[in-house]
């Protein structure tokens, strides 16, 4: 199941990478990233992921001694809660960034863009 | 106070900020002002805390638990220092940009706050995934602060940044996850404890993210962008802070690599210090040309950071220093730029008018390629005798020959400054002006710092180069003040020290002194302030006494720096002297390169904590014999040896009227201070068979006929003295390679005479080029009456330096003739024998097509030179006099200082005949029997020939015509045409049309280079992930 | 050696032997070059009249100091270059002020005529002048090079740059001349010797015959008359330094007169014989033929 995961996480990154490094679309580009985004999430999340064992949430079925047998590692969950903080933060800013390059040039065409050069 | 409170502060006030009323943009820019001041103040405290008490770094701990469990920061002496720079820099550059910050309001203010308690979150974590966090925020708040800039190309440089950070990021994480898994924890020295070899890949990924953050050569386009295109103010951050931060980073995740890394590192280092120099060479666009050189600075980090291995306990010294110069010296430049309207190189002109900032700028460019006393110098040094040592040769020849290139663009770029026309005003501002004024002091400061912590003479310290620089705070004063406080300098200097020295370090003492205070006095012409002439003028002077006084090679190297720097800014001066200063500047440089390599390979075989001048006698093959050559090139850079001559006539002639004279006579003679140095210490070297000297010798005569020969096809008068002086040092060199007895003093004789005649000439002609306002012979003529104390200089001149007795010339030949019959190898002697006439010939025509022949119209009402000019003229006529009676007064002391060298062939001086074992000389005689032998026979001519009548000018009669144009009877232009028919094919400018073809070609490679960045912010993703693929097949390949 | 007050009339001796022997075989020899040209020539007290007659002339003009000393240096040069050197082997008489300097002295006192000249022509203002100065120094440049070399490999072969030292080495027969014992030096020498005797093939600098050109161009009356002196006396002191390095020396005046007369034959007869070079053929010729000789006599000695 985690490997499974894991392959589909690699899977939308590649495809993130892919679909980012072929189209010229401004807003396809953006879309791809957080593809690629969602695939490393799933990435983290299969690594934490530990075979036969639960949330780790410290309530009444787990008890603070009995944790580190029982709950799969949580620090991947933090850090992919980080991530997609952060994922969504660059996110907006590129959308921002796409909108006012198309305010300046009524297109979204990444290869118009190269008035700096050389 | 604790350094989380960086953290803190930055963060709180900038959520502070955004509970501000948007109104209260004053207050809230006194809020950002006061926070970037706070977290220097902290950086600063903790500085102090770590210099005085030398305590270690202290680790702060986060959430109440230690690590793994929680995030933990540290602050040690480089922490401190780095977040110092960091918050200094974010200071200044809202200072600097406070009208934009106004204008954009709080929410910039936050962001840039952010930005920078980021970069500082950077340098103190020793948590992976915050170091992750840490640069996304500097990812979004550069996308924010690249839109400050009203550069309409911003947005797109914006986005392309943020592209690229995407696919960074993603590898980042992908990285930091896997290691984690490997490892079980986030802490970068848990993670450093277990070692990388079990995660490779992973780190991998989180090496090559990091390092991508550093803009490597050449996955950079978009950095470059953003450079152009950012508000300066910004990029400053950009290039001092961020970068610096980054390279912290990298050296801290470097320890979970270990060594095995240090290649990749030093390889991606090196690739990109040599690359984006190369490509920086074609830009005209200041901004970016400042963002290849950045890149160009932080790949050199990056390289040190890469050999650390190998550089002990100076690794701190040698990355500092290079780090700081680069970000003081950048962020200078980049606040800088903002003063200048336009954006080509060539509108940095606008600055001259201002003497302070063009202060700044040579400041900063003199700290970007290591000059001193500045703190790059110091890490060079240190840089390449740790490279030397551990036998890298190649990438030591691969950083000088990068630093190379940056010192060419670098001062073509001051060549542009002070010498094109700019009608632009520099309006400046207090906010704009104190960040360049703190990056000014900081640069000294620095200077200052590095040189007390290098353990050698802090070059601060010196008094010779205190004195110089002292110039620069009495610039106000008027010329005439500072020209006495030059010569009383000089002369004191002499007065103090000259017990010290040798005889032979004594006349060069003497000419750089007393030489020195001689042509001084012709400087007494000029009015005004003449600013920049006296600072660049003793710090050439400077630089020539330290020279002298340098025992080890530390010493000399720095002294040997200093002359180059300042008399660089001498010959700049010039009218028409920008590409000839460059060119100068540009040998001058390679030849300090290839002297620094010398010491640092001699200091690698006999190591010793200063290498002594002396020990240079010590060292053995198969070293030897490479120190040799290298030192001889690096010497002959500077006596303008052919093939290495090109700067030489451009430079001399371009030159003012007493400073070509000061460039000539003296500072050539550095160069032959260093050949005897060398030759008097190492001897006979010889490599692969062929004896050194022997090939010094065949450049020496190859030089003197060369010289001469393209000295006699000269229209211009002082390039033709300027050729002569490379035919000149020819001789020099030829005397010193003979390695004998006589050779040696010939040298010596030649260091003394062409000190004296050239001084002479190029006084007197540069009198009479500013009298007539030209420099071509041709339309010069008849000056005789005119002029005649120039006249009579210029005759003395021409008669002693063609070696016609009774002059002092002749002696020098004469030493010459016996030198050579001890020779060792006789066919070079050939190429001496022709050049001597040869030398007739351009003599001839500098005395007869200026000062004899026929009188052009415009000239007939000129004066003579001011007397300013005359005067160190007549000084000089008196002492070629003095020397030809009396050369004993000094070559005997000489004579037997050589013998402890050379026993054999002394000179025998006893009374007024000096005798070799072959032949003798007897100066008083020869000149009391010329001087009866001409007067009785002008006495027989004056008594027949009483009554002769002074005629007018054109009473003479050709081809049964009676001229009336002077024009078209004064017979000078193309004056050896024969010669050139017979003899032109040895003077076509191979030499020239080599270097410009290196030139061009280095040109042209920058050109092809910068064809990658076509602007497609899409292509520099491909760029990144290629250059990925690339560094991992050369690890895998490792 | 030593300087004593009796040089001085001894030196005024030695002068006076020298110019009128000058006169009269620079008339005797341009007479032999005349009559090789089928015409009668000069008489040979000819150069005698042309001196007084120039001394005598009192119409004369200057144009400036340097004009005014161009002769004066040109005869100081003669006379100097033929006193520093021991004319005669042995004789302390004629040895006159040799213990100033070795042959490095003669051989760049030779220059100190040739540049005064130069410039005492050059402020005529003339532009033939200069012209001739320029053609001459050129081809001067190149023709000396043979003969540096053939010094060079002399002063080696003795061991030493005293003259008298190289012409005591040639003592005690023929066979001892370094004509030959160094035969290369001597032909390179030679040929140098052709250059500077200002005779065809290498005379376009002073070109008598077609357009007065060369330093004497604007040179008349007493001046003129200084300069002729100096024609006497000048190649003669020039031909004792190749009498004295390669032809044995001179023991008495007689032996002195015939190799000087002989030498300076030479260059007559080989003027005779060939046109005139320009100015780069004189170099190329000097440079193709001169200075290899020159090298070998360096390399083989």
């Amino acid at each position: 199941m985690a490997y499974l995961a894991m392959a589909t996480g690699f899977l939308l990154i590649l495809i993130g990478f892919y679909g980012a490094l072929t189209n010229r679309n401004l807003l396809r580009m953006i879309v791809a990233f957080t593809i690629a985004d969602t695939g490393v999430n799933i990435v983290i999340v299969a690594i934490g992921y530990m075979r036969g064992r639960t949330a780790p949430i410290l309530d009444s079925t787990v008890s603070a001694a009995a944790a580190v047998q029982r709950i799969i590692d949580p620090v991947p969950q933090a850090l992919v809660l980080t991530a997609i903080v952060i994922g969504l933060g660059v996110t907006a800013l590129m959308l921002a960034y796409a909108y006012k390059l198309y305010e300046k040039k009524r297109t979204l065409d990444i290869a118009r863009f190269t008035e700096l050069k050389g | 106070m604790n350094a989380l409170y960086l953290i803190a502060i930055g963060l709180g006030t900038a959520f502070l900020l955004g509970l501000l009323n948007e109104q209260r943009r004053d207050l809230a820019y006194t809020l950002t002002l006061g926070a970037l001041t706070m977290m220097s103040a902290i950086s600063a405290s903790w500085l102090v805390v770590f210099v005085a008490t030398g305590a270690g770094a202290v680790d702060i701990f986060t959430a109440g638990t230690r690590p793994p469990f929680a995030i933990n920061l540290r602050m040690g002496l480089t922490e401190a220092t780095l977040t110092l720079l960091i918050n200094l820099t974010g200071l200044f550059a809202a200072i600097h940009m406070g009208e934009v910050l106004l204008a954009k309001g709080r929410r910039a203010m936050a962001v840039l706050l952010i930005a920078i308690m980021a970069l500082c979150g950077i340098v103190l974590t020793r948590d992976i995934f915050n170091l992750f966090v840490f640069f996304e925020l500097i990812v979004i708040a550069t996308g924010g602060l690249v839109l400050l800039s009203d550069d309409e190309h911003a947005v797109s440089a914006g986005f392309k940044y943020l592209i690229v950070s995407q696919f960074i990021s993603i590898l980042l994480l992908i990285g930091i996850i896997f290691g984690y898994h490997a490892t079980g924890t986030l802490n970068i020295d848990g993670m450093a404890a277990i070692g990388a070899g079990g995660f490779a890949l992973a780190f991998f990924l989180i090496f090559i993210a990091i390092v991508a953050e550093l803009k490597p050569f050449p996955a950079n386009g978009w950095a470059l962008d953003i450079y152009e295109s950012a508000h300066p103010g910004f990029s400053a951050v950009f290039s001092a802070a961020t970068g610096s931060a980054a390279l912290f980073a990298l050296d801290k995740i470097l320890a979970i690599g270990g060594p095995a890394w240090y290649p990749v590192a030093t390889a991606i280092g090196i690739v990109t210090f040599v690359g984006a120099n190369l490509l920086a060479l074609p830009q005209t666009n200041d901004r970016r040309l400042l963002g290849y050189s950045s890149i160009a600075q932080t790949g050199l980090i990056l390289t040190v950071i890469g050999q650390q291995d190998i550089l002990g306990n100076q690794y701190l010294f040698i990355a500092g220093g290079l780090l700081f110069a680069h970000a003081v010296a950048k962020a200078g430049l980049f606040w800088l730029s903002d003063f200048v309207a336009q954006r080509e190189l060539t509108a940095w002109a606008s600055l001259k008018e201002r003497p302070l900032l063009v202060f700044a700028f040579v400041t900063f460019a003199a700290m970007l390629s290591g000059l001193p006393p500045f703190p790059g110098f110091y890490a060079k040094w240190e840089l390449v005798h740790a490279l030397a040592a551990a036998d890298r040769l190649a990438l030591l020849g691969w950083i000088l020959f990068g630093a190379l290139v940056e010192a060419g663009y670098l001062f073509r770029w001051f060549g542009y400054l002070i010498k094109r026309e700019s009608d632009e005003k520099v309006a400046c501002t207090a906010p704009q002006v104190i960040p360049v004024a703190a990056a000014v002091l900081a640069g000294w400061a620095l200077g200052f710092v590095w040189g007390d912590l290098s353990g050698r003479s802090n070059l601060l310290l010196v008094l010779p180069l205190l004195f110089a620089l002292g110039f620069l705070l009495i610039e106000w004063a008027p010329a005439w003040a500072k020209n006495l406080l030059a010569i009383g300098g000089l002369s004191f200097y002499l007065l103090q020290t000259w017990q010290d020295y040798d005889p032979l370090r004594l006349i060069f003492l003497v000419i750089f002194t007393l030489g020195g205070a001689i042509i001084f006095l012709a400087s007494f012409h000029a009015h005004g302030r003449r600013i920049g002439f006296y600072p660049s003028a003793m710090l050439m002077f400077a630089g020539l006494v330290l020279l002298i006084q340098a025992t080890d090679s530390f010493g000399f190297f720095a002294a040997w720096e200093l002359l180059t720097v300042g008399s660089y800014f001498l010959i700049l001066r010039g009218k028409e002297s920008e590409p000839h200063a460059l060119s100068y500047i540009v040998f001058s440089l390679g030849g300090a390169f290839l002297i620094l390599t010398a010491f640092a390979l001699a200091n690698a075989v006999s190591p010793a904590p200063t290498f002594e001048i002396a020990a240079l006698a010590t060292l053995a093959q198969p070293v030897a014999p490479w120190v040799f050559l290298l030192l001889a090139l690096g010497f002959m850079t500077k006596t303008a040896a052919i093939g290495l001559h090109i700067w030489l006539p451009g430079a001399h002639a371009e030159a003012e009227t007493d400073v070509s004279p000061m460039v000539s006579g003296i500072l050539l003679k550095a160069g032959l201070y260093g050949l005897f140095v060398l030759l008097m210490s190492m001897g006979r070297q010889s490599l692969y068979g062929v004896d050194l000297v022997n090939m010094l010798l065949w450049i020496g005569a190859l030089t003197a006929l060369l010289g001469n020969l393209m000295a006699i096809f000269q229209e211009d008068a002082k390039r033709l003295l300027a050729y002569s002086s490379i035919g000149q040092m020819g001789y020099a060199l030829f005397g010193l390679a003979l390695m004998n007895h006589l050779g040696w003093l010939m040298a010596l004789m030649f260091v003394i005479n062409h000190y004296v005649y050239k001084s002479m000439l190029f006084l007197s002609v540069g009198g009479v080029a500013k009298r007539t306002g030209t420099r071509a012979m041709y339309r010069m003529g008849g000056l005789i009456t005119l002029m005649p104390l120039s006249f009579i200089a210029t005759l003395i001149g021409i008669i002693a330096m063609s070696g016609v007795p009774p002059l002092s010339g002749f002696g020098g030949r004469w030493i010459f003739y016996n030198a050579i019959m001890d020779a060792e190898t006789r066919l070079p002697m050939v190429l001496i024998f022709l050049s001597g006439p040869i030398a007739f010939l351009y003599l001839f025509r500098l005395i007869h097509t200026i000062f004899l022949g026929q009188l052009k119209d415009e000239h007939r009402r000129i004066k003579e030179a001011p007397a300013s000019i005359v005067l160190p003229q007549m000084i000089y006529v008196a002492i070629l006099m003095g020397v030809a009676l009396f050369p004993g007064l000094i070559l005997r002391r000489v004579d037997a200082y050589i013998s402890q060298f050379l026993p054999d062939g002394a000179l025998n001086w006893d009374g007024l005949t000096i005798t070799s074992q072959y032949g003798w000389w007897n100066p008083v005689a020869i000149m009391i029997v010329v001087a009866c032998i001409f007067l009785l026979i002008f006495g027989w001519l004056l008594f027949v020939n009483r009554k002769a009548q002074k005629v007018k000018q054109f009473n003479i009669v050709f081809s049964a015509e009676r001229p009336y144009r002077p024009e078209t009877t004064h017979f000078a232009w193309n004056f050896f045409a024969p010669y050139k028919k017979a003899m032109g094919f040895l003077v076509q400018p191979f030499v020239t049309r080599f270097w410009g073809a290196v030139t061009d070609l280095l040109h042209t490679a920058g050109d092809l280079g910068r064809r990658l960045y076509n602007g497609n912010g899409q292509i520099y993703a491909f760029h990144f992930l290629a250059f990925v693929v690339v560094v991992f097949a050369f690890k895998a390949g490792l | 050696m030593d300087f004593d007050w009796m040089k001085i009339p001894y030196a005024f001796l030695t002068v006076f032997i020298v110019v009128n022997y000058g006169f009269l075989m620079g008339a005797l020899i341009q007479k032999i070059g005349a009559r090789a040209g089928r015409r009668h020539g000069i008489p040979i007290w000819q150069y005698y009249l042309d001196v007084i007659k120039n001394y005598g002339l009192r119409s004369s003009i200057t144009h400036g100091v340097m004009f005014y000393l161009g002769p004066v240096f040109r005869l100081s040069g003669g006379v100097g270059l033929l006193l520093f050197m021991p004319v005669i082997y042995g004789s302390y008489m004629f040895s006159n002020f040799s213990f100033a300097g070795d042959l490095i002295l003669a051989l760049y006192f030779v220059f100190f005529g040739t540049l005064g000249m130069a410039l005492g022509a050059g402020e005529s203002g003339h532009p033939h002048a200069a012209i001739g100065v320029t053609r001459g120094l050129q081809q001067v440049s190149m023709a000396e090079l043979p003969f540096a070399m053939a010094v060079f490999s002399v002063a080696l072969q003795y061991q030493t740059l005293s003259m008298t030292d190289i012409v005591a080495a040639q003592q005690g027969g023929l066979a001892n001349w370094t004509l030959f014992t160094n035969p290369i030096a001597v032909a390179a020498a030679m040929l140098a010797f052709l250059g500077s005797m200002m005779r065809p093939p290498f005379d376009v600098f002073i070109a008598p015959q077609e357009i007065p050109i060369g330093p004497p161009t604007e040179y008349h009356s007493s001046y003129l008359a200084l300069m002729q002196t100096n024609r006497a006396i000048f190649p003669v002191a020039k031909i004792v330094i190749y009498m004295n390095l390669f032809f044995g020396g001179a023991g008495s005046w007689p032996e002195l007169f015939v190799k000087v007369f002989f030498l300076y034959l030479f260059s007559a007869f080989v003027g005779v014989c060939f046109p005139r070079f320009r100015v780069e053929q004189s170099v190329r010729f000097f440079l193709v033929w001169g200075v290899p000789l020159g090298i070998l006599s360096i390399m083989v000695v």
